[in-house]
């Protein structure tokens, strides 16, 4: 019994002691296995009386196991130090920089235009395109600004020959649209694209820009309409703190016309250097459809009216991000175009 | 426009509204006040008298001058040459604010100076308007000027302020500062009274003047003859007037002209009598001669050109100049009047080749109302005979006609409150009407308006409601959405599309790019894939934007060489645009890379541009949009091995249709565009894309069962394409009629010492799975057994150990 007891006390301490694996893995054989000195004591249980022999076998068992669960115990022990120190030589110089997958960009102008697209997508407009290289008749004519009329100073134009011009304006697609939806009702379009005007390009002229217009026809479409559109449009785009102002103005396409002016998004209408101390900025060329417009396209202006609004995608670009000269849009400096990683 | 307060003045009674008040109505009115100009500046004048004027002792050009100021008698140093005991001076008192600056009292080279002496240009007078005289000293005043006058510039009719008033092109009738006083007292609700000269023309006895024109571009001519006038020194208002506009006072008969011009907008021309060889003037064109005009310059007419005659030799450039021969001057005795109307396309024509853009050829290029030849030919015989004794006139002659005919039409509120989505009363729309001097009368339900002569812009009801929103104001206007039956917005196939492409390649690292539509002759010979013949422009501003372009690449590498001459070498560029050519129209992706695409150097990772970079993100963009790598085929290319290396290129096939050309620059290209030789490209045409259905996600099960995968290595010659290999493997992977092999992937391809010249080893991998069963090894060694032997026959591959 004593013997047991020795044994015991010498296995635990053993184990206690054990520093690694496999010195741990001798003392499970030495132990639990066949030929250690607790299989020792046990050989001698036959030498003892029946009637002891049960007790005697559950002393040996109950040595066995309490030097089992040591083991045990130990080995996750081991496991456990073993893996903190692998962990430990794993240690990395977190500060490295990682591996950054470079995402490239939308131009801006894409940005501002998908912007405005897709937030007349969300009122039931569709978005039509046109040629760029037009006929004068869908450029000028259709939008009311006959052979020889004064406004077409206004716009200088490069033409191609007698026929044939780059579009001044998408105004020219606005034409187009009419003329294929009449006289169906109503007409809901968005109108983006490249236009071209004779003009030396230097910080704020550009001779390609991109414009983008709006043209809704219906029954009982009103000027009031127009503004309930344009404010919601202004809101989105600067913020709802926004409000718009029109002032008169003249468009052949568009009777009554309008300008419009944005408060400004930068100082919330107080003045400054962006609105040039007017709180104001001007944003926006709009107005109702010209009776002879529509009429031109075959719609019947006693039984219809419409609202057109056009805007220029580099001037709200130039405005949202500050840029400060309108070449930077075709120039394609990576540096440049790298500015608009983020979203908004 | 420019005009002045006091110039609007003469017509209403404004002195109780600033500038500032007038200019921001008109603006909000439509006609944008572009600018407020004083046209002299300062505080504490005083007009003096100049009692005694002496040398300063310390200096060889300043005086010492005791001036009477009225209260009192001051000692001002004053340095300008032509000061002078005895004259009448404008002194700036001390404390007096002027533009440059705050007058002290001071001590001049110990002397004391108690104000300033003041020349014109130190009040802010625009040096432009004054005489050298005027420029260069002290101003001068009257022998009467009232000393202790403490308003000099009042006095001097200097105290007025200039609107620069921008008009758009439906009001150029604003020109006219009659119609402009009818606009601001519209806008401002004042009562307009203009200067009444109706039939002033109307005397004289018959002469011998005959008018005509043998152009239509000259619809009407009126001429008269006035056989006395006085030259002399205009009336101080009409100077005062004409220094507001702008203009110089010469004397009064040529002043007339051009103040009956600014009121009216009809210019007028005043040819001396005796200058002219006969009284005999045609307009006429096809007058191809060198003719020398009042400035002095000699000018090349040509056969479009209209121009006054008389004999049949030219006597003026109509509508904008007219010549030195018949000019006004100090011996003219009398006076030919011409008022005439002169088509607004032909002097704009003529004025800009001869760029000569006079007060005259403005106005006729805008266009002149109707009835201002007859106005203006009233108002200047009224002026001559007040202020030139015009004596002894003929009656008028008249060539042509106006064709005037009085607009008048009815016009409906209910409509306009429609069209505008307001609820204006009868009463108050009535009242806009009356300010427009429209003369609203009722007429059953509607309104009759009658549209002034010079309003040629109001044709119809839109007309009508435009100028009774703009009276009362765009504050007014409600603000509402459309009611109207819901619309479905959306994407066309096309927007899609172009969307989806954005999407991916900015994902995948590269930049959007945009770069312009018109280019040099030279990109479009270096078009990719050109369509026909290029569109060029009639008249391009410069021969780098004289053609559209018909292919996106060079352009792009512009774009490109720009960059790199920044030291920017890592570069992924793409751009959507349209291309053009003379019958045909297609819109195109393009992508110029260059450099490490993504990269971390101390990783050493990288991923660096060449064939096989563009090669797979063309597989992979297609690959996302739907279309099988079965489908997207890339061929030798045989298409254009001008701008691509022909060696590392190819074509690249949807279907059956070319869809561009991918690959590295050919380094001829590079070097004439300044990019580097690695550069690696792709043009692809989106109209293919569009015209090839792509395929329906469909989900294919899972197997259930195990892929095995084999590697093998062979040696083929350095010819044999690796497609070739993999076609001939995926031939044979049958088994029991089911195609088993799910991949075939090249880890290897290598040439050099251990293999012999002319060869290459190539090791892949081949991936077996069935959707049936889980695949035993020999049936596998079976298959890959029948693959070998086919590539051994196929490709002559030989085995590697």
């Amino acid at each position: 019994m004593e013997k047991l007891e020795m044994i015991q006390q010498e296995g635990l301490s053993k184990i206690h002691a054990c520093a690694n694996a496999s010195e741990l893995q001798q003392l499970r054989v030495l132990y639990l296995g066949k030929k250690g000195p607790v299989q020792e004591v046990m050989k001698t249980m036959k030498d003892l009386p029946a009637e002891e022999r049960p007790a005697f076998g559950q002393q040996v068992n109950a040595v066995k196991s309490l030097l089992a669960e040591a083991i045990e115990k130990k080995r996750a022990e081991l496991e456990q130090k073993e893996m903190l120190e692998k962990m430990e030589e794993e240690k990395i110089d977190i500060t490295l920089s990682g591996y950054r997958p470079s995402l490239g960009t939308l131009h801006p102008l894409t940005v501002v235009q998908q912007e405005i697209e897709d937030l007349f997508i969300g009122l039931g407009y569709t978005i039509a395109e046109g040629p760029e290289v037009e006929l004068d008749l869908y450029n000028f004519e259709r939008a009311n600004i006959p052979q020889d009329h004064p406004a077409r100073d206004m716009q200088d134009t490069f033409y191609i020959n007698a026929e044939e011009l780059l579009r001044t304006h998408t105004t020219a697609i606005q034409t187009r649209q009419l003329e294929a939806y009449a006289p169906k009702l109503p007409v809901k379009v968005i109108c983006p694209g490249k236009v071209y005007r004779r003009d030396d390009d230097d910080a704020t002229h550009s001779h390609q820009f991109t414009q983008i217009e709006g043209l809704v026809v219906g029954e009982h479409i009103t000027m009031s309409d127009l503004k309930g559109t344009l404010e919601f449009m202004a809101k989105k785009m600067f913020g709802e703190a926004r409000e718009i102002r029109f002032r008169p103005s003249y468009f052949q396409f568009t009777e009554p016309s309008v300008e419009v002016d944005v408060s400004c998004h930068i100082c919330n209408g107080k003045g400054c250097s962006v609105c040039k101390g007017t709180g104001w900025i001007e944003i926006l060329g709009s107005g109702m459809v010209h009776p002879n417009v529509l009429k031109m396209a075959g719609y019947d202006p006693e039984k219809c009216s419409g609202f057109a609004f056009g805007v220029g995608i580099e001037r709200v670009a130039m405005l949202k991000y500050g840029i400060d000269d309108i070449r930077h849009f075709y120039t394609n400096d990576i540096r440049f175009l790298k500015t608009f990683t983020r979203f908004e | 426009m420019n005009i002045s307060k006091k110039w609007l003045s003469q017509y209403m009674d404004i002195e109780d509204l600033t500038i500032e008040e007038i200019a921001d109505r008109i603006t909000a009115a439509g006609s944008e006040v572009e600018g407020i100009f004083r046209m002299s500046e300062g505080s504490h004048l005083v007009i003096g008298e100049v009692l005694s004027c002496e040398a300063h002792p310390d200096s060889d050009h300043l005086h010492i001058c005791q001036v009477n100021v009225g209260s009192t008698v001051e000692q001002i140093v004053c340095g300008a040459p032509n000061v002078a005991s005895g004259q009448k001076v404008i002194v700036a008192r001390v404390g007096a604010r002027l533009p440059g600056g705050e007058i002290k009292a001071s001590v001049i080279r110990s002397q004391p100076s108690n104000g300033m002496i003041c020349s014109l240009v130190e009040l802010g007078v625009d040096p432009h308007s004054l005489s050298e005289e005027s420029k260069n000293g002290i101003e001068v005043l009257d022998e009467d000027a009232p000393v202790g006058c403490e308003d000099p510039l009042g006095y001097l009719g200097l105290d007025d302020a200039v609107m620069d008033v921008g008009l758009t092109p439906n009001r150029n009738d604003c020109m006219a500062a009659w119609a402009m006083a009818k606009e601001a007292g519209a806008v401002l609700n004042r009562k307009v009274t203009l200067p009444s000269c109706d039939e002033a023309a109307d005397t004289g006895v018959k002469g011998r003047l005959k008018v005509a024109s043998t152009t239509d571009k000259c619809p009407l001519f009126l001429g008269k003859v006035i056989n006395s006038v006085t030259i002399k020194e205009s009336p101080r208002w009409m100077r005062k007037l004409l220094h507001a506009a702008g203009m110089k006072s010469i004397n009064n008969v040529v002043d007339i002209s051009n103040i009956v011009m600014l009121e009216t907008g009809q210019p007028l021309h005043f040819y001396d009598i005796d200058a002219l060889p006969a009284q005999e003037i045609t307009v006429k064109d096809h007058m191809t001669e060198v003719y020398t005009a009042l400035d002095g310059v000699d000018y090349q007419l040509e056969k479009d050109d209209l121009v006054i005659t008389s004999e049949g030799k030219p006597i003026g450039i109509a509508g904008i100049m007219g010549g030195n021969d018949s000019k006004i001057e100090d011996t003219t005795r009398g006076i030919i009047i011409e008022a005439a109307v002169f088509h607004h396309v032909s002097i704009r024509n003529t004025a800009r080749r001869l760029n000569l853009g006079t007060d005259a050829s403005i106005r006729y290029q805008k266009g002149i109302e109707p009835l201002a030849t007859f106005k203006a030919m009233d108002r200047a015989v009224q002026l001559l005979i007040e202020y030139a004794d015009a004596k002894d006139m003929e009656e008028t002659v008249q060539y042509g006609t106006n064709n005037y005919e009085p607009v008048s039409f009815t016009i409906d509120l209910t409509n306009i409150n429609t069209l505008l989505g307001t609820d204006f009363e009868e009463g108050e729309v009535m009242d806009v009407l009356q300010r427009l001097d429209l003369q609203p009368v009722k007429k059953g339900e509607a309104i009759q308006v009658v549209i002034p002569s010079y309003r040629t812009d109001l044709m119809m009801e839109a007309d009508i409601a435009e100028e009774i929103i703009r009276i009362i104001g765009y504050d007014r206007l409600p603000s509402t959405m459309p009611t109207m039956p819901a619309t479905v917005g959306a994407l066309d196939p096309r927007q899609q599309l172009r969307r989806k492409l954005r999407t991916t390649l900015t994902a995948l690292g590269y930049h959007e790019a945009e770069t312009y539509t018109l280019v040099s002759e030279r990109l479009i010979h270096d078009g990719v894939m050109p369509l026909d013949d290029a569109i060029s422009l009639a008249s391009p501003m410069s021969e780098d934007r004289r053609f559209v372009r018909s292919s996106i690449l060079p352009s792009l590498l512009e774009s490109a060489a720009y960059n790199q001459a920044r030291s920017i070498k890592d570069l992924a560029l793409f751009e959507i645009s349209n291309v053009y050519g003379k019958s045909a129209v297609e819109e195109r992706l393009a992508v110029v890379m260059n450099g490490d695409i993504q990269k971390s150097r101390w990783q050493k990772l990288a991923l660096t541009a060449d064939f096989y970079t563009v090669k797979g993100l063309v597989e992979s963009l297609f690959a996302h949009l739907g279309y099988d790598k079965k489908r997207i085929l890339f061929k030798e290319n045989t298409l254009d091995t001008v701008h691509f290396h022909p060696y590392q290129s190819a074509v690249v096939y949807l279907g059956k249709d070319v869809l561009g050309i991918i690959g590295k620059i050919h380094p001829q290209m590079a070097k004439e565009y300044s990019v580097t030789k690695e550069t690696v490209m792709a043009e692809l045409r989106l109209d293919v894309v569009l015209k090839n259905k792509a395929a329906k996600v469909k989900f294919k099960p899972l197997s259930k069962y195990p892929a095995i995968t084999r590697d093998l290595a062979f040696v083929v010659e350095e010819n044999v394409q690796v497609q070739q290999i993999a076609d001939s493997i995926e031939r044979h992977g049958k088994l029991d009629k089911e195609h088993i092999i799910t991949d075939v992937e090249v880890f290897d391809v290598y040439t050099g010492e251990h293999v012999e010249k002319g060869k290459k080893s190539i090791a892949l991998s081949i991936t077996f799975q069935s959707a049936q069963r889980t695949l035993k090894d020999d049936e596998i060694n079976e298959v890959h057994q029948v693959i070998l032997s086919a590539l051994e026959k196929d490709v002559h591959a030989v085995l590697r150990g």
